[in-house]
């Protein structure tokens, strides 16, 4: 037997054996306890970027930022102080403080915390001056917009959305990203990197000092700036000019597909989404039943009307049913059986130029007809099908894939939709409507802006985009350089535009009373019909004749005849553009004072 | 006591190299106290006396004059002065319950002169003076039953007021005492029975019923096998308990369609084979048999009342921490906060800690009660395995220079108070690291020599010393 003595020992080798062990593992074993460690002790401070800013085509702002700062509170650390004196310098009244201190004092006595967002600079340095012990202000950058300008066009940044967080692990709750426009476009661009700053804190959450000195922290790299495409005395005219009215305007530089002007209306002042009164700014909006958070540029879609006349003109050229040359009477409408499009009185017959010139629908009935019949096809869904591919191929019924993610594809019709809709019982004069521009068919002002680039370019087109430089990169996206075709040859387009020329510098033409002289403007209008009350009034054309420089389309809801509003508009666009300026006032006047009812959104309110 | 001239210190005869170990231990105490304490440098110099690394630092020097005050009193002091010294520390200890001071919930602090004191700390080295006076005396003897409950009274005297002062933690450290008790020769049964309450205790909670039975039936049969041998008796014994509980188990449900337990049927089978067992020890004359079914009674009996007072005696907070100890709740923002914090501290530390004054988790007060209790964390932290194993080999080793020291002493008075110091030491250094490792349950006592504290250091200081003047006292003759 061991002596009891030698028992003890034993123990205690036991005893410290154990402790030893125990030691060895939770020390060098498991790595548990130092990550535990560390999400004790190390704060990441994200140190958010400023956004890139935004400037237009000739270098003036369009978004800036604006630097702001947060009033924090650590309750704990306020003295009485003079509480009126501290409400005139934020602006609240007393209620509000004190309900902002109650909100700090229950987050945390110890732990600063916002007590009141985004205060200007002048009341960060009275209050810096009066010195209330227990505040302070913390420093970031907020979107500026220095004129009231394409709300829709630059968009909006707000708080990160949870399915933002898991597309981009860039994201954290607390962050902003742009959520519309161009700021969501560029939202990789513009948002710079963000930095870090790990502090080590107490128990009680206070920062005690850096961690390491610094050594892993980064500073943030601001966003990169983005000069745009726009022309902001351009898009400041056209929304002046919108003003009241629900619609849009699109313009684009033919020869590079650059977007000068989108404005949609009705728009909103971008300095309301940014901003203590973002929530509720951003409610009213919302519900407003004309929608002013809708770019109609690209998501709206509308019957193109008059102005998809072209498409069908330059259809049956390539298609080889039709001649410049080639006349067809009219006699006030076009009847066939039960069928009647009715037209305008004009002069009768009518060729290919005077037919645009006045807009003849007998005339391009009888065209679109010749194209779906064509004999070469074996029945009319093969000529219809033909015709769809090269509609298609002018980008509508597809998204153009400009740099707009929320554009839509607005409607191409196809067999299968119709075979759908009449059982396959359908033929030319079911869809006799397309003719112009109505039945299922339906386009984008952006679309349409577009379609006028191509005619303006004689055959093609460049993908419509927003952004003329990113400015630490030599080039924008490469699918902007490319030059797209459609399938209609370049030597169709001239007699097309030639009655263009007419309908608007020629005195039987629709347009011809906005003409302007010298500025030799080849033009469309558009009287779409629908469903939903009076006629949208549409007009695109592009100027000048040769070497054109601006493409324009206007889609203003309900406003009745083409030559009525849109095409006023667009002349106006085009005569600021090409001279620099505007001596119409007369006009300006007149659209801005030619009232439109809305009774399809206003009366939906209740 | 034998007459001899001790009154002059002989130098020669102290063990130093047990006072370099204490001296050690009291400095590195400092040094992490100062690393918890101070503040970066803001407060004034190292002996600021309102921090608690100056007032550490007083206190210190107050152990160097009472140790060398000690070391210059005659030892026969200390035997003279035994009993009455007890029975001024047991009085001091009752007025403590009336006239202290509550902190935390215990009444266990008089304050004299603004500074806090703890009778209990002192009552150890009284209480340890006195056993080894009762226990030393001729004329003792361990097997005398009269002569053991006197000891055992000295040492339960003491915890009974000190838990009257709802002061369990420091009660515990009491028991230390029993250690010089067995090696004095007392019956070793008594201590087995202690450690098998503990055992029972905490098997109680882990293990289920069934398997708690089963394992009381092994232990005690493998004990008596150990004991008498005939291993095939034992083996054809728990077959037949075996078969028993298989036949009731499913006879109950073949036959009489009700469900019996496998628990219940195992009882029953090993409650009815006790007059069997009876029998076999009688036809052998194998008296120490009734011992062993003497334990498997004790602990059905036991195991009952664990359960009863758990469920009906102990406060909730109470059942709480007795669980999260067992490992069965994990409540790690409320009672298991402390604990989890302390792992991580230690855990964090890695092979060489994180430097001195380095230690993020003890610097930012992310565990509570840093400087006392939980000093052993800024250890395990700021100097990582390597410092908590030279801190706990420190300790290892003074304990065990303190034992060798009591089995050289002749005299049983000197033996029986060294064992009972380096008992002391090894309960509270095994229950506060192990504590801070989450091996123990939270009990607020101190790690000796090292944590922030007067009255701990003192009377481990007074303890330490009188062991090293009784040790250095033998060596005259």
């Amino acid at each position: 037997m061991l002596s009891r003595a030698s028992i003890l020992y034993i123990l205690v080798a036991v005893a410290f054996m154990v402790l030893a062990v125990r030691l060895f593992y939770i020390q060098v074993v498991d790595p548990q306890y130092e990550r535990s460690a560390n999400n004790n002790v190390l704060r990441h401070e994200v140190l958010y970027p400023a956004r890139g800013e935004v400037y237009d085509r000739n270098g003036e702002f369009l978004v800036q930022n604006r630097e702001v700062y947060d009033l924090m509170v650590t309750p704990r650390d306020v003295k009485p102080f003079d509480t009126l004196m501290m409400c005139s310098i934020i602006g609240v009244t007393k209620e509000q403080l004190v309900t902002a201190m109650d909100r700090a004092r229950r987050f945390s006595t110890r732990r600063a915390s916002v007590a009141f967002e985004m205060l200007p600079k002048e009341a960060k340095l009275k209050i810096e001056e009066r010195g209330f012990p227990g505040f302070h202000t913390v420093y970031r950058t907020i979107r500026s917009y220095p004129r009231n300008v394409g709300g829709n066009l630059l968009g909006y940044v707000g708080k990160v959305r949870p399915i933002d967080m898991e597309r981009d692990e860039f994201y954290r709750a607390t962050d902003y990203i742009g959520l519309s426009g161009v700021e969501r476009a560029y939202e990789r661009v513009l948002r710079g990197e963000k930095g870090v700053r790990i502090s080590l804190v107490d128990v009680h959450g206070i920062v005690q000092g850096s961690y390491a000195d610094g050594a892993f922290d980064t500073l943030p790299v601001p966003g990169t700036a983005i000069t745009t495409t726009i022309d902001l005395r351009l898009q400041l005219l056209a929304e002046e000019l919108l003003a009241g009215k629900v619609g849009s305007v699109v313009a684009i530089e033919p020869a590079t597909g650059e977007i000068l002007v989108m404005a949609s209306s009705p728009t909103y002042d971008p300095n309301d989404m940014v901003g203590r009164e973002i929530g509720r700014n951003f409610v009213r909006l919302r519900d407003n039943p004309r929608a002013p958070l809708l770019n109609r540029a690209v998501q709206s879609h509308y019957p193109p009307g008059s102005t998809f006349k072209m498409v069908n003109a330059l259809i049956a050229l390539e298609e080889g049913v039709l001649t410049p040359t080639r006349r067809y009477e009219c006699h006030g409408s076009y009847t066939v059986g039960r069928s009647n499009v009715r037209c305008r009185p004009h002069y009768s017959p009518v060729d290919l130029n005077y037919a645009i010139q006045t807009s003849c629908n007998t005339y391009f009935c009888i065209v679109f007809r010749n194209i779906l019949d064509n004999r070469r096809y074996a029945n009319v869904k093969e000529g219809f099908a033909t015709w769809a591919a090269h509609v298609g191929s002018f980008g509508f019924g597809r998204r153009l894939g400009s740099d707009f993610l929320d554009e839509r594809a607005g409607n191409l019709p196809s067999v299968a939709g119709y075979d759908r809709e009449y059982r396959g019982q359908w033929n030319s004069m079911t869809v006799l409507t397309l003719a112009i521009g109505q039945d299922k068919m339906e386009a984008s002002p952006l679309q349409l802006a577009n379609f006028t680039a191509i005619l303006a370019n004689r055959g093609f087109y460049h993908i419509p985009h927003i952004v003329r430089r990113i400015h630490d990169r030599d080039s924008i996206d490469a699918r902007f350089y490319e030059r797209h075709y459609p399938t209609i040859d370049p030597r169709h387009y001239e007699p097309v535009i030639e009655g263009m020329w007419r309908m608007v510098n020629e005195s039987g033409g629709t347009a011809y009373s906005y003409r302007l002289p010298g500025l030799d403007m080849c033009g469309k209008t558009g009287t779409a019909e629908n469903p939903r009350g009076k006629d949208h009034s549409t007009f695109v054309c592009f100027a000048p004749r040769h070497s054109p420089q601006i493409a324009v389309s206007v889609y203003i809801e309900h406003g009745g005849f083409g030559s009525a509003l849109a095409m006023p508009i667009a002349s106006l666009l085009v005569e600021q553009y090409l001279t620099g300026k505007v001596e119409r006032e007369w006009m300006v006047d007149m659209v801005k004072n030619t009232p439109i009812p809305y009774p399809v959104y206003d009366n939906r309110r209740q | 006591m034998p007459t001899r001239d001790n009154n002059s210190l002989n130098i020669g005869q102290i063990d130093w190299s047990s006072v370099l170990i204490y001296a050690t231990l009291v400095v590195l105490g400092w040094v992490n106290i100062y690393s918890v304490a101070h503040d970066g440098g803001t407060t004034g110099g190292i002996l600021d006396f309102g921090t608690r690394y100056g007032k550490q630092a007083v206190w210190i020097g107050i152990c160097v004059f009472t140790a060398a005050a000690i070391l210059l009193i005659d030892d026969k002091y200390y035997h003279i002065f035994a009993y009455p010294a007890y029975w001024a520390a047991i009085a001091l200890l009752i007025a403590v319950i009336f006239l202290g001071t509550e902190i935390k919930g215990a009444r266990a602090w008089i304050f004299i002169g603004g500074q806090g004191v703890q009778p209990a700390e002192f009552a150890k080295i009284t209480t340890a003076l006195a056993l080894a006076r009762y226990v030393g005396r001729h004329g003792f003897s361990p097997r005398r039953m009269r002569d053991v409950a006197m000891a055992f009274a000295i040492i339960i005297l003491p915890i009974l007021v000190i838990v009257l002062q709802r002061d369990a933690g420091s009660a515990i450290v009491y028991a230390a005492l029993l250690v010089p008790l067995y090696r004095e020769g007392v019956n070793g049964w008594i201590f087995v029975l202690i450690i098998a309450a503990v055992l029972l205790f905490i098997f109680e909670f882990l293990l289920t019923p069934f398997a708690l039975l089963a394992l009381v039936v092994a232990v005690c049969v493998a004990g008596e096998g150990l004991a008498n041998g005939r291993w095939r008796t034992k083996l054809i014994y728990l077959a037949a308990l075996t078969l028993g509980t298989i036949v009731i188990y499913f006879g109950a449900q073949l036959f009489f369609a009700r469900n019996i337990s496998l628990f219940a049927s195992l009882l029953a089978v090993t409650l009815a084979s006790i007059p069997a067992a009876v029998a076999y020890a009688y036809r052998h004359r194998l008296r120490n048999v009734y011992k062993y079914v003497g334990l498997f009674v004790f602990s059905l009996i036991f195991v009952s009342s664990i359960d009863y007072i758990f469920d009906n005696v102990l406060e909730s907070h109470q059942q709480e921490r007795i669980l999260l100890l067992l490992g069965i709740e994990g409540d790690l923002a409320g009672v298991g906060y402390q604990t989890n914090q302390s792992k991580i501290a230690i855990g964090s530390g890695g092979w060489f800690g994180k430097g001195y004054l380095e230690g993020t988790q003890t610097r930012f007060n992310f565990v509570p009660e840093q400087s006392t209790d939980y000093i052993f964390c800024t250890v395990g932290e700021e100097w990582g395995f390597a410092g908590s194993f030279v801190v706990l080999g420190l300790f290892c080793l003074l304990i065990v220079r303190l034992m060798r020291m009591a089995e050289r002493q002749t005299e049983a008075f000197n033996r029986i108070y060294i064992h009972g110091l380096a008992a002391m030491f090894l309960l509270h250094v095994i229950i506060n690291i192990g504590m801070t490792v989450g091996l123990m349950p939270v009990i607020g006592i101190t790690l000796p020599l090292f944590s922030y504290g007067g009255s701990s250091l003192l009377a481990f200081s007074i303890l330490f010393f009188i062991a090293i003047k009784l040790g250095a006292a033998k060596r005259d003759r």
